[in-house]
């Protein structure tokens, strides 16, 4: 066969370039970590590297005697626990060591010895969110880190995200530990309301849903676009007038309502299984579905179906979020408890939201100054859903990501400074304006084409 | 009309039959195939030799020695083919072409052409390392503290005839008897290579296997030869095929410097990350089948494509993690590492910074954490 075959050329070879067969100048700590009930399992796997393993053993063999004894072995896993600062859900703690295991000096000065160490850490019974975080310190400036950890054994344990920095020196784990019954009592069998609430806790996925509204900045986009005009009344192609606070009210009811029933369903279908769609054109049309709003706040293209179509994009919306609630992977049954959580979880941060933002809508579009925030939001938004669709579609990078999440991270001051001015343009019409009894005299009563009672501003 | 008719389906039915028995017999020669080079290869050595062999099937020891290491470094069981004369290694050989496909067999081959370039590049070093002074082989010597406590590392020259690397370094063991109904393990490996093959009736089980390369790309008879190219080049091309959206999920914000779960981390199952399949199109999908068959499909051909049919059923559930470059000097490897993993599979391929250029030295891992060592196939 290729017993003939002659090596020519060894390409890579240059001069003074050694080949070799393992690890050199590098001190790899590889860590893996196994979560259990109340209880932290950590393994660690230290392995100088041979360009290193004079300084790592300076540390080990204290008294240079050439022989790594029992006492040297216990004080050197001891310093690397030592080095290790752990935290669980923020506060401190300190790991008890359960094992060290040398190699012969010899094969740690050939770079080929593999020192282990076990530890373990008893956690104080908590609530079902936990972070543990590991900063490993034990020789920095010569040292490369693998930190991972083992999928629990125990099915009411759940991984939720794992972080590190770049070296992985740092590393944060999330998960959660369902406070739901005994150990996986209610995983078999017909639902129960433990089974519905189990594993990984209906109160962390509802917190879960909450999050996911406030960070998923689309869909709230989305929301507030449609909602920018809703206290106004559509005149041919132009919002022209306000509609009573009751019928406003209404209407901004019916839209949230509607895009709650639309996202409900196919976020239940999907979660189920029942129907699967690619993210990326889900993605895409999220976009476009916030460019649609944002071009019927500054011109009506819809009027009066702004629930319709709450509810079609609402459809659309859900297929997202079930997206997120796969990541958890729950079981079939607890998907039914899970699904409810996590839109409950949905449905009140997005009222939070709307309730916010509701009274500096109804206060400000009874002033001229609403054009200015339904005009410049129908812009922002607008553009951002541009943005996005580049980003979506054609892979053009763009800065919309890092705006939007800047402006979302200012959210609660960017409402009560729109709340603020709201409440100013209000009042300020409100003593200029000898017609100033807003909701009674200002307001002549008229019949739109429909027959229905309208209150329309009349223009001074 | 009706009477030929009824003889072209009676032809049809007689084809058929013999097609599918043909098929049948097909697909039972692998097995047979293999215990009866097993059988042959045993039959060339000696009672002595072939007790140096074969192991008890339940000999874990045995089943774990395997590394990424020279194997001066780790000492590996069974026979190296530099013990046997010719007709033992052609046997042997035999037996390991048997059990893989064709671009298994040359793969394995190629990984073992590249320690003999790396033999004799090493031999070819100047330097105190060459001074002839180190025994050759052996454990760890605490080289370079010999060495004046220069910064050349250990093991960089042994003396002429050096036997560090070199692709006779590799050694072949049995584990249990050869057997087309029990189950037993064949191994075959050295440096860069661990080939734990379990065969259980029809069943054949690569998993944990170990391919790896240094020199990752070197010319013989004029060709240059990447072992583990087509890992390297199908990997970034599925990495190119993603979206942006996609690439952010799948590359990880933080450095790999080795195999997570390489020689000796046997049966653990970490926490996948990165980018789940499920979010793939299909043709990402295919692609990322493509990439796993490159490991997969390194055993014959009937357990591979039964092996890729459990992959291709996980696939929805399998997960590409990404971690370093995302672009390649063309001709060349990728200098990243990535990590392909679903409910019964974990793939790693690790890029190693020493020799100084990672492109040139690789480490890969194909696992399944639930089947490793076909243990599923012996449990009775």
């Amino acid at each position: 066969m290729n017993t003939k075959l002659i090596i020519a050329v060894a390409i890579f070879l240059s001069v003074g370039t050694s080949l070799l067969a393992h690890r050199l100048d590098e001190y790899l700590q590889a860590t893996i970590i196994s979560v259990e009930k109340d209880r932290i399992q950590v393994s660690m796997r230290l392995i100088p590297g041979v360009a290193v393993a004079s300084t790592v053993l300076a540390g080990i063999d204290i008294n240079r005697d050439g022989v790594i004894s029992e006492d040297e072995q216990l004080a050197y896993a001891t310093r690397v626990l030592h080095d290790l600062s752990i935290t669980v859900d923020g506060k401190s703690v300190k790991p008890t060591l359960i094992s060290q295991k040398f190699p012969a000096i010899g094969e740690i000065k050939g770079g080929l010895g593999e020192i282990q160490t076990e530890f373990t850490m008893d956690l104080v019974a908590g609530g079902p969110q936990r972070r543990i975080v590991i900063e490993n310190h034990h020789e920095n400036a010569i040292s490369v880190y693998l930190v991972n950890c083992l999928v629990p054994a125990d099915p009411n344990i759940r991984v939720v995200a794992q972080n590190r920095n770049e070296t992985q020196s740092y590393y944060e784990l999330d998960y959660t530990q369902s406070v739901g019954g005994p150990d996986g009592a209610s995983r078999k069998g017909w639902p129960t309301l433990g089974g519905l609430t189990g594993r990984v806790g209906f109160a962390s996925i509802f917190r879960l849903g909450m999050r996911h509204i406030a960070e998923g900045t689309d869909h709230l986009l989305f929301l507030l676009a449609l909602l920018l005009p809703a206290p106004l009344m559509a005149i041919g192609a132009h919002w022209a007038g306000f509609a009573e606070v009751r019928s406003s009210l209404l209407r901004i009811l019916g839209i949230v309502t509607a895009f709650s029933i639309g996202h409900s369903l196919t976020l239940a279908l999907a979660a189920w299984g029942l129907i699967r769609v690619p993210s990326r054109p889900i993605e895409v049309l999220i976009a476009f579905s916030i460019l649609i709003s944002a071009i019927h706040a500054f011109r009506p293209i819809f009027p009066g179906r702004e629930a319709r179509i709450a509810a079609f994009f609402g459809l659309i919306h859900g297929l997202a979020f079930a997206e997120t609630l796969e990541k958890l992977g729950l079981g079939r049954w607890e998907r039914v408890g899970g699904i409810l959580a996590f839109n409950l979880g949905i449905e009140t941060m997005q009222l939070i939201v709307v309730f916010t933002i509701l009274p500096s809508l109804i206060l400000l579009s009874r002033t001229r100054a609403y054009p200015f925030l339904r005009i410049g939001g129908a812009a922002l938004a607008g553009s951002a859903s541009l943005g996005w669709i580049g980003e979506r579609l054609f892979d053009l990078h763009n800065s919309v990501d890092a705006v939007v999440a800047v402006v979302a991270h200012h959210a609660v001051w960017i409402a009560g400074v729109l709340f603020s001015i709201s409440l100013l343009c209000w009042l300020l019409r409100k003593m200029f304006d000898h017609r100033s009894l807003l909701f009674k005299c200002d307001l002549k009563t008229t019949l739109d084409p429909a027959g229905r009672e309208l209150s329309i501003l009349s223009e001074p | 009309m009706k009477v030929f008719s009824l003889r072209a389906i009676r032809c049809i039915v007689v084809l058929a039959a013999i097609f599918l028995s043909a098929a049948t017999a097909a697909a039972q020669t692998a097995t047979s195939r293999i215990v009866s080079s097993a059988n042959r290869f045993l039959a060339t050595l000696d009672a002595q030799k072939r007790q140096g062999v074969l192991y008890s099937f339940d000999d874990e020891k045995q089943r774990a020695t395997w590394s990424n290491l020279p194997t001066s470094f780790v000492p590996r069981g069974g026979m190296s083919l530099k013990d046997m004369n010719p007709a033992q290694r052609a046997a042997a050989m035999d037996l390991v072409s048997a059990a893989l496909s064709p671009r298994g067999f040359e793969k394995v081959q190629q990984i073992m052409e590249g320690d003999e370039v790396l033999k004799l590049n090493d031999n070819n070093q100047p330097g105190p390392g060459n001074s002839g002074n180190r025994p050759p082989a052996g454990p760890p010597p605490g080289a370079p503290h010999d060495r004046n406590g220069e910064n050349r590392p250990p093991f960089g020259g042994p003396p002429n005839g050096g036997t560090i690397f070199g692709k006779d370094l590799y050694y072949i063991s049995i584990l249990g008897k050869p057997s087309e109904k029990d189950p037993w393990l064949l191994q075959f490996g050295g440096h860069h290579l661990a080939l734990n093959i379990t065969i259980a009736g029809e069943r054949g089980v690569l998993t944990p296997t170990l391919t790896g390369a240094q020199p990752a790309l070197f010319t013989s008879n004029g060709k240059t030869v990447r072992p583990l190219g087509r890992e390297s080049d199908k990997a970034l091309a599925l990495l190119n095929a993603l979206d942006e959206n996609q690439k952010k999920q799948a590359i990880l914000s933080y450095k790999l410097a080795d195999l997570v779960l390489g020689p000796g981390q046997d049966g653990k199952t970490i926490q996948p990350e990165g980018l789940k399949a499920s979010a793939m199109n299909e043709k990402q999908r295919a692609m990322l089948l493509d990439v796993i068959s490159e490991w997969a499909g390194i055993i014959h051909e009937s357990a591979a494509s039964a092996r890729m049919a459990e992959l291709k059923a996980d696939i929805n559930d399998t997960w590409l993690a990404w971690s370093g470059p995302t672009t390649a000097d063309s001709g060349k490897n990728i200098t990243a590492y990535y990590r392909i993993q679903g409910p019964h599979l974990v793939i790693e391929y690790a890029p190693q910074t020493l020799g100084g250029d990672p492109s040139l030295h690789v480490h890969t891992m194909y696992r399944d954490p639930t089947n490793d060592y076909g243990r599923t196939l012996v449990t009775k």
